[in-house]
């Protein structure tokens, strides 16, 4: 998720003052809000970090995937949109056009694991919501919803892209053309605001500068091309693609996330490798599939050796802060898996499954809705990134690794090995 | 040789079967050096880092060695030949240095400087390691030819944890490396890799690691037998420059790893 341009210090201000009077108007969310904190300093007093803490199975993965798309059908809104989170303080938030979008993968993922059809139905009216949200250049606006789209609409590089993915998604899945002419005229849009580097900056990217986890929307070109046969798209993913792996330094560490304001949260680094890698596999660059598998390493090995990923680090993965994003260790599952799927390197699935037994215990079972089967943003809540929030973008990327391991334990136990993918190094 | 034992406790199994199968080839130890068993510190420092649950599993594991002495079973069955003895069952270090007539320390870090100090007044030949700490430089630099350790797993192609069950999953040989200690995980110079050949009549993955063990004592055995006589020397890994370390397997994986053994029992079988 990228945060929105309103970044001005009365704009914080006055969230944080939103945020704050949030118990004054519903007294009730006091009660799980203290049980939350409670339960989550017992947690972390008492944490167990031996070697083998995640080594047994205490949840099985289809309970928690039920409980996870629960809680994204849940927080659908009338709209059609799905929420950003729910807070602790201040309840459902409005709908947001980026996580909506590329939450319509995962929603047809699960549908089909599953057969569950309201999957389907969720992200059917998703899509249309998006849809009326295209602005007449082909673009999406960024941040959370206000209204409908008109020519004033801020355009945004960042949330185009990341909806470009679930339009994608959902004409793959119907074949309807005017989803496709939708995905299109996005497409166009993305390829012609993109700077002769292959980055993307200027007004409609966030802080006017150009980041490297926009990679993302390289993903999405890609997937574009893909579905609409059209060679261009790739192109412009490849562009960009060549500017993300300019930045990869010998050490793992990615520079050009740049948030101004924020540090480095595990949840950009991750974006960075998961639009690289994706990117990557459907255009078949192996030095891209490299580049992220040398990066992906070395938060193994972190992980692996400290029980734990901090939520953010500063430059070469150095100085990690004492919370943990669980957003970006999804992300992370998620990287482990497609590079073990890609290289047939089972280290690679024995990290992802004991990180999806950490975060399937630190989903809540108990609680009212929107508490349930949420993925909050950091732990502890308090934690820096999200604080006091369970986030939709954290269930849809949890969602994504159990369905990932899911696919592969079961062709890796069909099989009794694993055929790496054509494009693997 | 000047030999001494590195252990993780005085209970020990591992650590006693090596004294014995070392004593009997007439290579008594100078002392062996063993971290607390079960003290306070340790059992609040692991109820911290493990939760209630594992620490009564482990103090159950330190504490009924201590009051079983007449138990007439050992863990590691395989080990039961070394740790005979008069009628009895070797059940801790003590009694084994007490019949070799040799000194056994409590240290609470084997690192610590009474451990250092210790072992430099023994000024050792070889340090044979069957567990404890993660040993740091000044240790790994005080013993003339350097510290041994016995790794369940041919190396360098299975560094680090589970080797067996890797082995397995990747198609690798299963045996054990004796191997010189150095500030790498399992990276130091091989003195001998040694196949194991019975893995495909192993019952179970924990039958194979009991098995392994008391392998890599006998042939750790040999190896000592051979440096005495200046019969064989270490050689350098290779592949240093490649990450090949493997972690704590996931019991998905391990059951897969499970699944691998059992089949090459049926291979064996049919191979008769």
């Amino acid at each position: 998720m990228n945060g929105s341009n309103d970044n001005a210090v009365p704009g914080k201000l006055f969230k944080a003052m939103t945020e704050a009077t949030g118990l004054l108007r519903r007294p009730q969310r006091a009660l799980p809000l203290i049980q939350r904190l409670v339960s989550d300093k017992l947690h972390s007093t008492f944490e167990q970090r031996h070697l083998c803490s995640y080594t047994t199975t205490k949840r099985p993965s289809g309970d928690a995937l039920n409980s996870l798309l629960r809680w994204i059908i849940d927080a659908q809104r009338p709209d059609g949109g799905i929420a950003a989170y729910y807070s602790l303080l201040t309840g459902y938030s409005q709908s947001y056009p980026e996580v909506t979008g590329y939450i319509v993968p995962t929603l047809y993922d699960f549908a089909r694991a599953t057969g569950d059809d309201r999957a389907v139905s969720v992200a059917e009216s998703a899509t249309r919501w998006l849809l009326s949200l295209q602005i007449p250049t082909g673009a999406f606006p960024g941040g959370l919803h206000r209204g409908p789209a008109t020519h004033e609409s801020q355009p945004s590089v960042f949330n185009t892209g990341q909806i470009l993915q679930g339009v994608v998604r959902a004409h793959v899945e119907t074949n309807r053309p005017e989803i496709l002419q939708a995905a299109v005229a996005a497409g166009d849009w993305l390829i012609k605001v993109q700077q002769p580097d292959g980055s993307w900056s200027g007004p409609a990217a966030y802080q006017n500068a150009a980041h490297t986890y926009y990679s993302m929307v390289a993903r999405a070109l890609a997937e574009l091309s893909d579905d609409s046969g059209d060679r261009q798209y790739g192109f412009a993913a490849e562009r960009n693609l060549d500017w993300v792996l300019s930045h990869f330094r010998p050490s793992g560490w990615i520079d050009g996330i740049d948030l101004q304001g924020h540090p480095n949260y595990l949840h950009f680094i991750a974006y960075v490798l998961q639009g690289v890698l994706e990117c990557g596999i459907l255009r078949q660059r192996n030095d891209a599939i490299e580049a992220v598998a040398k990066s992906s390493w070395v938060l193994l090995r972190k992980f692996e050796t400290n029980k734990f990923l901090p939520g953010a680090f500063e430059s070469d993965f150095k100085n990690g802060q004492h919370f943990t994003c669980l957003t970006g260790n999804a992300q992370m599952s998620c990287v482990w898996l497609r590079l073990f799927e890609v290289t047939g390197d089972l280290r690679y699935l024995n990290t992802a499954l004991k990180m999806n037994e950490m975060l399937k215990q630190l989903i809540p079972t108990r609680g009212g809705r929107g508490i349930v089967g949420g993925v909050s943003g950091s732990h502890p809540i308090w934690g820096r990134y999200q604080p006091l929030r369970y986030i939709s973008w954290g269930n849809k990327f949890f969602a994504d690794a159990l369905l990932l391991e899911e696919r592969l334990t079961l062709a890796f136990a069909a099989s009794g090995a694993f055929e790496a993918l054509r494009c693997a190094s | 040789m000047r030999i001494v034992i590195l252990s993780s406790s005085v209970y020990s199994e591992t650590a006693c079967a090596m004294a014995v199968r070392l004593c009997e080839s007439v290579h008594v130890p100078v002392g062996a050096i063993a971290l607390p068993a079960a003290n306070r510190g340790t059992l609040l420092r692991k109820l911290g880092q493990w939760g209630a649950k594992d620490v009564i599993r482990y103090a159950r594991t330190k504490l009924i060695p201590q009051r079983g002495e007449k138990q007439a079973q050992v863990r590691n069955p395989y080990l039961q030949p070394l740790l005979k003895h008069k009628g009895g069952i070797f059940r801790s270090l003590r009694k084994v240095a007490k019949c070799y007539d040799f000194p056994v320390v409590i240290c609470k870090d084997q690192n610590s400087p009474d451990s250092t100090k210790q072992l430099k007044a023994w000024s050792p030949d070889l340090i044979i390691f069957t567990g404890g700490n993660i040993l740091r430089k000044p240790l790994l630099d005080l013993p003339r030819l350097g510290v041994l350790n016995v790794h369940l797993g041919m190396l360098p192609e299975a560094r680090g944890m589970s080797s067996p069950e890797w082995s397995l999953l990747n198609d690798v040989p299963v045996g054990v490396t004796i191997h010189y200690i150095n500030e790498g995980i399992d990276t130091g110079p091989i003195l001998q890799r040694c196949e194991f050949p019975d893995a495909a009549r192993c019952a179970s993955l924990s039958d194979l690691r009991n098995r392994l063990i008391a392998f890599g004592i006998e042939k750790a055995g040999e190896v000592v037998a051979n440096l005495d006589r200046g019969a064989i020397s270490a050689t350098p890994q290779s592949h240093l420059d490649e990450d090949r370390q493997f972690f704590v397997m996931h019991e998905w994986l391990q059951a897969r790893a499970s699944e691998r053994l059992t089949q090459s029992q049926s291979a064996a079988m049919a191979g008769r």
